[in-house]
């Protein structure tokens, strides 16, 4: 017996709530997979929803006439006609205001939070007749209901049937218990992955990460695979909002004639420099953004853009770093006036742009307004890559993992020194070889012989 | 916005064994159906959703573009707000239609270019907002070639010349398999929208080709569209 969730589907990448024109199909009616069961609307544009699975429409959530958020659920499908009556009593009660569609989509979700506690409460009395009626602590909510419906974000079920978790056994931390990826994660006893963020140009992080999860597997006797992967076997996902704009953005890139310049960069200098002030909670992202900057300020033609009336420089230094989302696609937090900034102002908002950024909270300008682009993927030992051009800007700093090296010196001497490859990507309509090899050399001589300049 | 969001890294691609080349050329192509005489409105609709069945099927089966005109008459889309219709319920001077695409009620007649387009999505962007932004980017290119200035006007959907709304578009979707498209007036009879609130904007003013160029046929509009059409939504058109 089972229980599939229909959900507002997204028409546009920028579609935040569609509206629902009409249901084709009423409560118990039956729908084979494949068959339209309702019509959303978005702008003038009309889609038929399809049932994903045989069975029978138990329930119309949202109404016909009203709005709903992109993957709320408006309506659900049972497998057998059994089972139609039991979905139906536990369904999310529509919201009174439904039936007008400029009402904001907050009193809706008070509405379902209201009737998800009031099921709640039946089966905590059901499920315990002799205990104590004593309020719920919010955490030991349970999700899951006598007829076995479970309320889980998509993510959470995609990942759920991946790990092998049995989601009954799960508890939900979002609203009204819903569970939340985070939730199959800490389940299963995994580190919940955070979107991979450049903490760090050292390799070691990912040596300890590796023999942790060889050791999970042997306990659990279900090897995780070692890539990240959206979907199953034999399974085709559809992009999510934010891989859209990211593949837009790449072929967009296609038409911007780009050229690779690199530099091996020595960093025990930086290394030694970062231990000093990694206690006053200084972070490498906030080292090379504020280095990028600083050289930046000296190195105008890096930091400006193609445009149709020239090239175009911008009134600031503004350092976007790529972040690498749990869910698919990436995001830019942009570090404005990376060279004026102190480092420790850096890493503190370098922390809160990460943190909203994971909560999908962060304003257009906090990640489009970029300058240049910093990627690393140090941090899982990479030794080189090269990155593709962001639109709208001039360049783009591919940063790899500082490696120990056998480095000949120039008195002939030969000893072992921490080096770093980068690997600059810069439009040549703006940014000429010499250009681009001039700006690394200084990026190179601040960090060699002058890390201790950044703090100034 | 997400102007900035790039990749990290240019990994190779997963699909090096597989030879999508064939089913690829395929995605472009499209039969062109233009239609001499004028066509009732319902059998232009069967048209589609002929080709819109057989490519919910078979995704790599053919698009189709039509370009034509109908007899006088009214599409309202299925989340049309029946006020719109100046007129009561059976006492319509032409035949209503209740269709499945977007949008409020509107007015075909002969001397206005009708377009539908029966496109796989999937093999353009699954994108409905890209895909009516270029809809009226077609329209907008076509006025270009005539001298004319087309515009869009913010938050809504539909193309100007000046004040007047010359160009209307609707579609429908299933599977990101479209239907319906886009109407261009040219030299058309514009009284039958004094009976109706075209597209709900009350106030909207209709305008016509032949107000900016005195004589203009819709012969002379058709292949300006045809190409168009090709070019925006990079078509190759199938010999019939």
């Amino acid at each position: 017996m089972a229980t599939h969730d229909i959900f507002m589907p997204a028409l546009s990448s920028t579609m935040t709530e569609g509206k629902i024109v009409e249901w084709l199909k009423k409560p118990g009616d039956k729908v084979e997979r494949g068959e339209s069961v309702l019509v959303v609307e978005s702008d003038k544009a009309d889609m038929d929803v399809e049932s994903f699975h045989d069975g029978f429409l138990a329930s119309i959530v949202m109404p016909a006439g009203s709005s709903a958020p992109v993957g709320e659920t408006i309506g659900l499908i049972v497998e057998t006609a059994d089972e139609i009556t039991a979905a139906q009593a536990n369904a999310p009660s529509p919201p009174q205001s439904a039936s007008q569609d400029k009402e904001s989509s907050s009193p809706q979700v008070q509405e379902r939070i209201d009737s998800a506690d009031i099921s709640k409460e039946t089966v905590v009395k059901e499920a315990q007749p002799t205990a104590p009626l004593a309020p719920e602590p919010a955490l030991a909510q349970p999700q899951f209901f006598k007829d076995g419906r479970i309320i889980a974000s998509p993510r959470a079920k995609k990942l759920a049937s991946q790990m092998g978790v049995d989601l009954a056994t799960v508890r939900g931390s979002g609203p009204h218990g819903r569970i939340q990826a985070e939730d199959v994660q800490s389940a299963k006893g995994q580190p919940i992955s955070v979107p991979w963020i450049a903490e760090s140009n050292a390799p070691a992080k990912i040596v300890t990460e590796v023999s942790r999860i060889e050791k999970k597997s042997i306990d659990s006797d279900k090897p995780p695979a070692a890539g990240k992967s959206f979907g199953s076997r034999g399974e085709t996902i559809a992009f999510n909002t934010l891989q859209q704009a990211v593949n837009r953005n790449m072929e967009e890139s296609l038409n911007t004639p780009c050229f690779r310049v690199g530099y091996s960069i020595l960093t025990d200098e930086l290394d030694s420099f970062y231990k000093q002030v990694k206690p006053n909670g200084v972070t490498m992202t906030a080292l090379l953004a504020k280095a990028v900057g600083l050289t930046l300020a000296r190195h105008p033609q890096v930091n400006a853009a193609f445009s149709s009336e020239g090239i175009a420089y911008p009134s600031q230094i503004n350092v976007a770093v790529a972040v690498a989302m749990e869910d698919g696609g990436l995001i830019t937090p942009v570090l404005q006036n990376a060279d004026e900034t102190s480092l420790a102002d850096l890493s503190l908002q370098w922390a809160d742009l990460v943190k909203r950024a994971r909560n999908k909270q962060l304003e257009p300008q906090e990640y489009s307004s970029g300058t240049f682009t910093l990627s690393n993927l140090g941090m899982f030992g990479v030794d080189r890559f090269d990155a593709i051009l962001p639109p709208g800007t001039g360049a783009i700093l591919a940063v790899g993992a500082s490696l120990p090296k056998v480095v000949a010196s120039k008195d002939g001497s030969i000893s072992i020194r921490k080096q770093m490859q980068v690997n600059l990507t810069a439009d040549h309509r703006v940014i000429y070889g010499a250009d681009g090899a001039l700006f690394l050399k200084d990026l190179a001589y601040l960090i060699e012989q002058n890390p201790y300049s950044l703090s100034s | 916005m997400n102007k900035k969001l790039h990749s990290v890294s240019p990994e190779s691609g997963p699909n090096s064994n597989l030879d999508l080349t064939r089913q690829l050329a395929q995605s472009s192509s499209a039969f062109l159906f233009e239609p001499k005489n004028i066509v009732p409105f319902q059998t232009a609709l069967g048209w589609q959703k002929d080709f819109q069945k057989s490519l919910i099927e078979k995704p790599f089966s053919p698009q189709a573009v039509w370009l034509l005109e109908h007899f006088s008459c009214y599409t309202i889309g299925r989340g049309g707000n029946k006020k719109n219709l100046l007129f009561e319920d059976n006492k319509s001077p032409l035949p209503v239609f209740v269709i499945e695409r977007g949008g409020e009620v509107t007015h075909h007649m002969p001397g206005q270019m009708v377009g539908y387009l029966v496109l796989n999505l999937s093999f353009h962007k699954k994108d409905l907002s890209w895909y009516l932004r270029k809809l009226e980017q077609v329209l907008i290119d076509v006025l270009d070639l005539l001298g004319l200035e087309g515009k869009r006007v913010d938050g809504m959907t539909g193309v100007w010349c000046e004040d007047k709304k010359v160009g209307s578009i609707g579609i429908g979707c299933k599977r990101w398999i479209t239907q319906h498209g886009f109407s261009l007036n040219i030299d058309c009879d514009l009284i039958g929208f004094e009976k109706i609130i075209p597209c709900g904007l009350d106030k909207v003013k209709l305008g016509k080709l032949s107000d900016w160029i005195p004589g203009i046929k819709v012969c002379d509009v058709k292949p300006l569209l045809r190409e168009s059409v090709e070019r925006r939504f990079k078509l190759k058109w199938e010999n019939i």
